[in-house]
């Protein structure tokens, strides 16, 4: 369904000069800066597929998901997204995706959300009885109903989420693109949007790449990750199979009446004289997470 | 075809959102008509209190004068009417709201029109109809049928004049270069040299405000030919060059649409 | 007091320093206004050696001054508390031990002296463009313009206590900017205003912003009719400052009830 093969952006910006002739020069001026965001990365991802893709942040996360709606044209290497290339073909492509950026909304703001959602209607050309059905899905799914005449800036945060939840798979689109889709939500609206997530996917075969800095949405909705750091792939598979890999070992924690102590359970460790020397009260063992991996991983 | 019609269909569905969300700032809307109305006429007022004391300027009389005032007021409404989103391009760039439009299967550019309606450029088109139509019967022209509809097409080439140097300045905000302040200024220079005769200012300056930038061509130049002033029969082809530069114009931007980059990383 | 107050000139120059690049684009806006002005008065005067009793000269020589004069004290605290008074940060300027009316006040003063300091490379080029002649009411002329620069900067700060009421000054500030410039005859001097107009610019305080120190300068008004006028600026100038201090009382009220 998506394809990327030794994808590269470098950005040239004109350099920007001070002072009172500041902004002609910098019309002017022949003289660039220069920024790798994307290193040469490839990757696959199938249909049906709910990927994660994360990175510290400017780890290039954001660009590369900007090549592959074509808001970006790659400086090198190839892009398609269900056959097309999405930067040469933006109309074609635009219907094809949804995208959602949990800090931006595309929502009209002073309009009530129902009036947004029949111009996206409009805009994707989605004729008036799918439109119908399409809505009634919506509604049941995000529970719509008690905020739909409310003016989007009124809505809360989690209410406009699950608003733009329903603009970007209005239009059926058969790939969906979240950008951090559950910031600044509480604990429910978190679970509201992950549940629509798999929904989604489980009812449409719809493909999915997030990126978020919430692992905890990961756990729950992916099978498979795609970190990056500095514009480069570091590991791309399935989770345990990360964990398994990268996991720092299982960490003993050892209570006594002075306090507990932390040893690492390596092959080294000698319990039988740990637990000779403690006056010990109670054991207990620490299983790595997948944030301890990643935070070891983003740390090398 | 069809996909100008869409593209038609779709700009007068988002104008009407837009217009629907500012109908909430209603007192607003109103100062702002009123504010354009009394901006454009305190440029007209100058003209009229010294022509009360010196009939004649250039050998142009006041209705004549007016009646220049009127067309180039007319363009330039019509110029902004449509366009007036793009004075906030840099923003929309700046905000991230440019890559949302692009995720859209609809023209940059329409989507970037309908952002906003223009409402001090209505008061723009009030003051520049009812000069118009005052000084079009005080002026004593000859009105028939073709000079009609030449004076329509006139005023048409020039909004695409103007709007051919707002468009391609305005797409250098595509690759985050900061141009706001010299696209007030060339709009400056439009509205300020723009309704006088050309003659006025003579030699270099003439020559620049006709061929480098063409603000005579706005109004000045069709000006001539409906008030039956024109000396080269060259003028009467003038409407056509609106549309050239625009065309010229749209190039730019679609080329600097390809070179767009994004904010952040 | 004075301290906080210096401050709030300083941080007005700074202002003004930080817009510099923009600053190079308005000056050439002015220098194609006096330009214009040039031209256009140039092509109606024609072979006319005179006309309301000023010379091609004097008339040149009085609209370049004028319109420099307008560009230096160009208030921009109504722009500033249009945008405090509408993110709320107004507060915050309410919330200092000085009064709110010293500091926008001083921040104007410092934003002005900025305008100067820019502005001193441009004036050879203004002058060029336009013209100017020397003048023998140096002192008369700075009193008047002085006087004049209080009475804008009392009338700014009236705008800006509208503010108080409706929370929106933005279209109101660009129209007393239009209007006060239309009056204060930066483009046709008052002596030109046909009839009623002529009574009403006469009669508006804006005509001691432009007009009436321009015209002391290119020996326009006679010895009595410059200490009348000097007289009845000092009267403005109460006669604002009653009216401003009413009204911030009022304002000062205002606040005080929404914002507990």
């Amino acid at each position: 369904m998506i394809r990327v093969e030794k994808l590269t952006k470098i950005f040239r910006r004109p350099r920007t000069f001070g002072g009172p002739f500041g902004a002609l020069r910098t019309l002017v001026t022949r003289q660039y800066d220069e920024r790798t965001a994307v290193d040469d990365i490839s990757f696959d991802i199938a249909e049906g597929e709910v990927v994660g893709y994360l990175g510290p942040n400017g780890a290039g996360k954001s660009t590369t998901v900007k090549m592959l709606t074509g808001i970006l044209t790659p400086t090198s290497g190839v892009v398609e997204v269900a056959g097309r290339v999405p930067w040469r073909d933006r109309h074609a492509n635009a219907r094809a995706v949804g995208v959602v950026f949990g800090q931006r909304s595309q929502l009209w703001w002073d309009l009530p959300l129902v009036e947004s959602l029949r111009l996206v209607g409009d805009l994707y050309d989605v004729p008036a009885a799918r439109f119908t059905a399409s809505m009634k899905r919506m509604r049941d799914l995000l529970g719509l109903d008690d905020f739909l005449a409310t003016p989007v800036r009124q809505l809360s945060l989690g209410q406009r989420m699950r608003g733009d939840l329903a603009a970007a798979m209005l239009y059926e689109p058969p790939i969906l693109y979240l950008d951090e889709p559950t910031v600044g939500l509480d604990v429910l609206a978190k679970q509201a949007v992950r549940e629509f997530i798999l929904d989604t996917n489980r009812a449409g075969r719809t493909t999915v790449l997030l990126t978020t800095h919430d692992l905890a949405d990961v756990e729950a909705l992916c099978k498979r990750i795609i970190l990056i750091d500095k514009g480069r792939v570091l590991y791309d598979g399935g989770i345990e199979d990360l964990v398994g890999a990268y996991a720092p070992p299982r960490r003993l924690v050892v209570h006594t009446d002075d306090g507990s102590h932390t040893y690492e359970l390596t092959e080294g460790l000698k319990v039988p004289d740990l637990l000779a020397n403690h006056a010990v009260r109670d054991l207990s063992i620490e299983e790595p997470d997948l944030e301890s991996v990643i935070k070891r991983i983003y740390a090398a | 075809m069809a996909e100008l019609t869409r593209a038609l269909r779709l700009y007068w569905r988002l104008q009407r959102a837009a217009m629907r969300g500012a109908m909430q700032y209603r007192l607003n809307t109103v100062i702002g008509i009123l504010t354009g109305a009394v901006y454009q006429g305190s440029g007209f007022a100058f003209i009229w209190v010294i022509m009360h004391t010196f009939p004649s300027m250039a050998g142009w009389s006041l209705p004549q004068i007016a009646f220049l005032y009127g067309m180039r007021l007319t363009a330039h409404a019509l110029c902004m009417l449509p366009l007036s989103s793009l004075i906030g391009i840099d923003w929309l760039v700046r905000e991230g709201e440019f890559d949302r439009i692009l995720l859209r299967p609809l023209n940059p550019l329409v989507q970037v029109m309908a952002k906003r309606m223009g409402v001090g450029q209505l008061g723009d088109l009030l003051v520049g109809v009812v000069l118009l139509a005052v000084a079009g019967g005080a002026a004593g022209i000859a009105w028939t049928p073709g000079l009609l509809a030449f004076c329509a097409a006139a005023v048409v080439g020039g909004a695409l004049v103007e709007a051919a140097f707002f468009l391609a300045l305005s797409s250098t905000a595509l690759r985050m270069l900061d141009t706001f302040a010299l696209r007030v200024f060339v709009d400056d220079v439009f509205s300020r040299f723009g309704s006088y005769p050309m003659s006025v200012f003579g030699g270099v300056t003439q020559w620049v405000l006709t061929f480098v930038l063409p603000v005579a061509f706005v109004a000045y130049v069709p000006a001539t030919v409906v008030l039956g002033k024109a000396v080269v029969p060259l003028a009467y082809a003038s409407p056509l060059l609106g549309v050239a530069l625009f065309a010229v114009a749209y190039r730019i931007w679609a080329g600097q649409l390809r070179h767009y980059q994004s904010v952040g990383a | 007091m004075i301290r906080s107050l210096r401050g709030m000139a300083r941080i007005g120059l700074r202002f003004q320093f930080a817009y510099r690049s923009e600053v190079v684009l308005t000056s050439l806006t002015l220098i194609a206004q006096v330009f214009l002005l040039r031209m256009v008065w140039t092509a109606v005067y024609g072979e006319r050696r005179q006309a309301a009793d000023l010379t091609l000269e004097q008339l040149l020589a009085y609209l370049t001054l004028a319109n420099l004069q307008t560009f230096a004290t160009m208030p921009v605290i109504t722009r500033l508390a249009h945008f405090r008074i509408r993110t709320g940060t107004v507060f915050f300027d309410l919330a200092r031990p000085v009064g709110y009316l010293p500091q926008m006040a001083a921040f104007q003063a410092g934003h002005t002296a900025g305008a100067l300091l820019l502005l001193s490379p441009v004036v050879p080029v203004v002058l060029l463009v336009g013209s100017i002649t020397s003048t023998s009411h140096a002192l008369p002329y700075a009193v008047a313009l002085a006087l004049g620069y209080v009475i804008g900067l009392l009338m700014a700060l009236l705008i800006c206590l509208i503010g108080f009421w409706t929370m929106e000054t933005g279209a109101i500030s660009l129209l007393y900017r239009l209007v006060s410039q239309f009056f204060a005859g930066t483009m046709v001097p008052l002596s030109f205003f046909p009839g009623a107009l002529g009574v009403l610019a006469d009669a508006l305080p804006f005509k001691y912003l432009g007009y009436v120190p321009a015209a002391i300068y290119v020996g326009r008004l006679s010895s009595a009719e410059i200490a009348r006028a000097l007289l009845v600026e000092l009267a403005w100038i109460a006669a604002l400052w009653a009216l401003l201090w009413a009204l911030w009382r009022l304002a000062h009220r205002r606040v005080v009830i929404n914002g507990g």
